[in-house]
């Protein structure tokens, strides 16, 4: 402090000439037209170039949550193409044959976190954040913004456990968009990007980059669901095909998801155990 | 000098630059201003805060009399820290004794090298405030050179008509 003092009455003659010269400029830019103006426009530019700048680096901390606003809405969309196709269908369809549930959805949407997964094991798993209290059940397909993740296998309170594609133990009714034909789909164990489909007759043409996506035949996806693209075709038994796929969801970077749950699949499932 | 002259003079030098100076319209490109020789003719023992404030309070003076707030406050504040710089590297000690208008004529030299850098700081400061940008950069030149030129001259003539003591 003294140190300070000293300092200041050894400068004070030019810390009073910088304070003077401080003042005289602040009258000036502040009673001169002139000089207001054109120094007005030096700072403006000078600060929205610095604002703007700042507002840079300030979107990256709102990233997540604009992030998570995004999927919200995705649901909430997704929820009403469900709402309409039902009412598209509803208009579509003759009145003699309209059942009872028809205004109700087929499909509901409802986003997730990935709170736990595993790409390294032959037999992975992820946990969700949402489990029975917020209607999760086992038999709900999970798929991201990407293309299909897996199905939800066990459920706790509050948080789901999910077979996903890479785990050997699940197979998955797949076709190829182009032509509708359908297999079933299977990983090896090996690569996380890459899942095979198997039992495509062998006359049918299947190039690279053809798009796979959910027969929707399992009643647990919904149809045409993407999972991903022809990596190469092989013709390994006499009659059929076995194509490599390059999954259309990186596993390694997932966060956002949504489980799908669909509302008739008790109705369809006892429909079919009837004999 | 006695402070009751200095202030006379003092008094003399803003009138005179008010009344007739400021009126006399030479283009844009000259600007005379004598008033500020009150800066040069202040008693050497003044070298404290005293002489920023007394420089910063004419100046203030003049832009309130010329509606140009702050630009010649600006530029005689800079005057007044400048001074007592410039006398030690302008003049000895006995010169500086002298400034209060004794010296002698063969003195001249120091006394007007003195008035033409501090006058020619003043234009600096007082021209590129008023131009406030680096455009035309030339034609500012030009016009801090005219104006020192004009002002010394009317500071000189102030000098040997009012201040400088008729020698025998």
């Amino acid at each position: 402090m003294k140190e300070i003092i000293k300092l200041i009455l050894k400068y004070h003659f030019t810390i009073i000439f910088v304070l003077l010269e401080f003042l005289s400029f602040s009258l000036i830019v502040l009673h001169n037209n002139y000089q207001r103006t054109v120094f007005s426009g030096y700072t403006a530019s000078f600060l929205s170039g610095i604002s703007s700048t700042v507002s840079d680096i300030d979107d990256y901390f709102y990233l997540r949550e604009t992030n998570e606003n995004l999927v919200e809405e995705n649901t909430k969309l997704r929820n009403q193409i469900e709402e309409l196709k039902t009412l598209c269908r509803w208009y579509a369809m003759d009145t003699l044959w309209n059942p009872v549930d028809s205004m109700e959805v087929n499909y509901v949407f409802k986003n997730a976190d990935i709170v736990n997964a595993g790409v390294n094991k032959t037999k992975n798993y992820m946990t969700i954040d949402k489990g029975a209290a917020d209607g999760v059940q086992p038999e709900m397909a999970v798929c991201s913004s990407d293309g299909v993740i897996g199905v939800v296998e066990k459920v706790s309170r509050h948080y789901a456990k999910v077979l996903p594609l890479i785990n050997t133990n699940l197979r998955i009714s797949a076709k190829i968009k182009k032509n509708g034909y359908y297999g079933s789909l299977q990983w090896d164990g090996e690569d996380y990007r890459y899942s095979y489909l198997n039992d495509i007759p062998f006359h049918v043409s299947a190039e690279i980059g053809d798009t796979i996506v959910t027969s929707g035949f399992s009643s647990i996806f919904p149809e045409n669901e993407l999972i991903g693209f022809v990596e190469s075709v092989n013709r390994e038994t006499a009659n059929f095909l076995t194509i490599k796929v390059k999954l259309a969801t990186d596993f390694k970077r997932i966060s956002d998801i949504y489980v799908i749950a669909h509302t008739r699949r008790q109705e369809k499932q006892q429909l079919e155990n009837e004999l | 000098m006695s402070n009751l002259k200095f202030f006379l003079h003092l008094f003399m030098l803003l009138l005179l630059q008010l009344a007739i100076l400021d009126n006399i319209q030479l283009h844009s490109y000259v600007y005379i201003n004598v008033y500020i020789l009150a800066i040069y003719i202040l008693p050497y023992r003044l070298r404290d805060a005293t002489i920023l404030l007394f420089g910063f309070l004419v100046g203030l003076f003049m832009d309130f009399a010329n509606n140009t707030m702050g630009i010649h406050a600006a530029a005689t504040t800079l005057l007044a820290y400048m001074r007592p710089r410039l006398l030690i590297l302008t003049s000895n000690r006995e010169q500086i004794d002298d400034i209060q208008g004794k010296q002698r004529i063969s003195d001249f030299g120091w006394f007007f090298k003195y008035v033409l850098v501090s006058t020619f700081i003043f234009n600096i400061v007082l021209i590129f405030c008023e131009a406030f940008s680096f455009h035309n950069f030339l034609i500012t030149l030009l016009r801090i050179l005219c104006s020192t030129l004009a002002s010394v001259f009317f500071i000189l003539l102030y000098y040997f008509i009012a201040l400088k003591q008729r020698q025998n």
